[in-house]
């Protein structure tokens, strides 16, 4: 297939196509309106639905009711739009409603501003809506993975019949590279659940309500069998450099490019350093983490927040070494001041 | 007396760097060089995120004031129309993308008919909606639509970012000499990042070609 250039909100919307998705509903907000308008060309050349609508609330009551329907449907939104949808993800999280959103992240809290942050990790990972649940989140650090993890998104949709949430910075959505367009995804998963017209059957049903306690616990274990097979399954990390690493850095998204470049130049001054980048934030990659306690001796977890993921490493990390942040926000640091933040690193920890 | 160039085109075709770097050359020839940053659609990768480098060439920046320039607000930055009326200023107007960011331009067009201008279709054949001639017919006529304007010519910008190979420069290019013959518009230039100006002179393209220095690309990418 064709080679071309993309800008990374334009790839996740191409990548959409690909993977079936014919339905995308959406309210503009910087930096992810590319997504919005990309797709509001792109669908009804493929006889899709583009359609604005009038809030974040009823975009996300949109694709549960797509997705009830059988259809792959996508959202996208950025920050401060995530929040006010947050409540239908939670519905659509219970009902087990498969579908992709799309957080094209900007700073916070409030309306904060549009510079790159990675500061959703908790509202994507931890559960931003109410009641007991889980999406999985992942995070892609290219305009090419932009294209690919919406073609993996939808898979993951649809194979365990839950949200997935892909988060970029917002730099990544705006930045362009090129990208190799995918071949286009035919395969599709039985929706036997799906209110598609009961001719022959007895009506499907898409309700979360349960009024009976016996019920909602048994809905809430039946959630979370679902999620340990997901955490036992689908756990994913690139690890650079760490089968020698003494000092491992834990970065993802678009940051991840930079600190890879640092990492190089840290170990040209003799630092053995590595870099685990997740791909997942939910499920979270412990193993991968646990994997390096071996030669370990310090962890430096660098993101665009003031510390979310590093929270999730100390627990993966669990005490045995110490744990380190360093964190900037509204700004993509460069891989110079990376480097000197390692280096810091490495000399307090008597590993340089 | 100086003229007037505006760099029009599709989303993410390569005006700003086109406008930063046709900016900088034109302030060996003239002292008084405006660049006005015309931008609406997207505050990301603009030329006003290059003012001390333009300063520092002697070229004025007019841009959206300092506290909307991360703004959502499109903001006319005022000036433009007084360095308009000043015809000894070479005026590089760098608009935003699609129909959409020329609207900026059918506001601003009687200050510009009234003097010699030059429109350029900046083109990279590489960009998802310039892959065809339909494409790109249906993308002139609405600039020229929304802009109150004619092109007077096309500006061949091949490229694949940081992924470019001199095949592609080749193929992208030949595409656009296609495009601009088919829209009865000259070719003026072809744009090629600064590493591939010495490689292409052995394909003796019958074009000139402007290397050019990517300002608003961050080194580390």
């Amino acid at each position: 297939m064709a080679r071309v250039l993309m800008k990374g909100n334009e790839a996740l919307g191409e990548g959409a196509v690909i993977a079936g998705c014919r339905y995308f509903f959406g309210y503009p907000i910087t930096p992810q309106s590319e997504v919005a308008e990309y797709l509001a060309r792109r669908l009804p050349q493929v006889d899709g639905v583009f359609l604005q609508a009038e809030s974040e609330v009823a975009a996300i009551n949109m694709v549960y009711g797509g997705s009830a329907a059988g259809a792959r449907v996508m959202t996208g939104s950025s920050g401060p739009g995530l929040s006010l949808k947050q409540e239908g993800i939670s519905f659509i999280a219970e009902a087990e409603l498969p579908c992709v959103i799309a957080n094209i992240s900007r700073g916070g809290p409030g309306l904060g501003g549009i510079q790159p942050a990675q500061s959703d990790y908790f509202q994507s990972c931890k559960g931003g809506g109410h009641g007991d649940y889980r999406l999985i989140v992942l995070a892609p650090s290219s305009v090419q993975e932009m294209m690919d993890f919406a073609l993996l998104a939808f898979d993951l949709a649809d194979r365990y019949r839950t949200p997935v949430l892909i988060m970029s910075e917002g730099m990544l959505g705006q930045m362009m590279e090129p990208v190799q367009v995918r071949e286009p995804v035919t395969e599709r998963y039985e929706k036997p659940w799906a209110t598609t017209g009961c001719i022959n059957r007895e009506p499907n049903i898409v309700n979360t309500l349960h009024l009976l306690p016996t019920e909602l616990e048994d809905r809430n274990q039946h959630l979370f069998s679902k999620y340990a097979r997901i955490a036992a399954e689908e756990k994913r990390a690139e690890m650079v450099m760490t089968e020698d690493a003494e000092l491992v850095v834990v970065a993802y998204g678009l940051l991840s490019r930079v600190v890879k470049k640092a990492i190089t130049e840290v170990r040209a001054r003799g630092v053995k350093a590595g870099l685990i980048r997740p791909l997942t934030l939910w499920p979270f990659p412990d193993t991968h983490i646990q994997k390096c306690l071996d030669t370990a001796k310090l962890f430096l977890t660098i993101e665009i927040s003031m510390g979310q993921m590093v929270e999730d490493v100390k627990l993966a990390v669990n005490g045995r070494v110490p744990v380190e942040f360093y964190g900037r926000i509204g700004v993509i640091p460069s891989p110079q001041e990376i480097e000197r933040a390692i280096m810091a690193v490495a000399e307090r920890g008597g590993l340089a | 007396m100086g003229n007037i160039a505006i760099f029009s085109g599709g989303f993410g075709s390569g005006k700003s760097e086109i406008a930063l770097n046709y900016a900088m050359e034109m302030s060996r020839y003239n002292s008084q060089v405006v660049l006005a940053d015309l931008d609406m659609v997207n505050p990301y990768f603009c030329s006003r995120e290059l003012e001390e480098v333009l300063q520092g060439h002697g070229v004025k920046l007019a841009a959206p004031i300092e506290m909307l320039r991360f703004s959502d607000v499109p903001q006319v930055p005022a000036e433009v129309i007084g360095f308009l009326g000043m015809e000894e200023n070479e005026m590089i107007l760098d608009v935003g993308g699609d129909e959409v960011g020329s609207w900026v331009l059918g506001y601003l067009s009687g200050h510009i008919r009234t003097r010699s201008y030059q429109m350029y279709l900046v083109i990279n054949p590489f960009r998802p909606f310039a892959a065809s001639l339909e494409g790109i017919i249906e993308l002139r006529v609405s600039l020229e639509k929304a802009s109150r304007l004619q092109f007077t010519g096309v500006i061949s910008n091949p490229n694949m970012a940081a992924g470019t190979e001199v095949a592609d420069i080749i193929a992208g290019h030949q595409q656009v000499t296609a495009y601009a013959e088919k829209l009865g518009l000259p070719m003026k230039f072809l744009v090629v990042g600064e590493r591939f100006y010495e490689p292409l002179k052995a394909y003796g393209l019958d074009v000139e070609v402007k290397p050019i220095k990517l300002y608003l690309w961050p080194e580390w990418l």
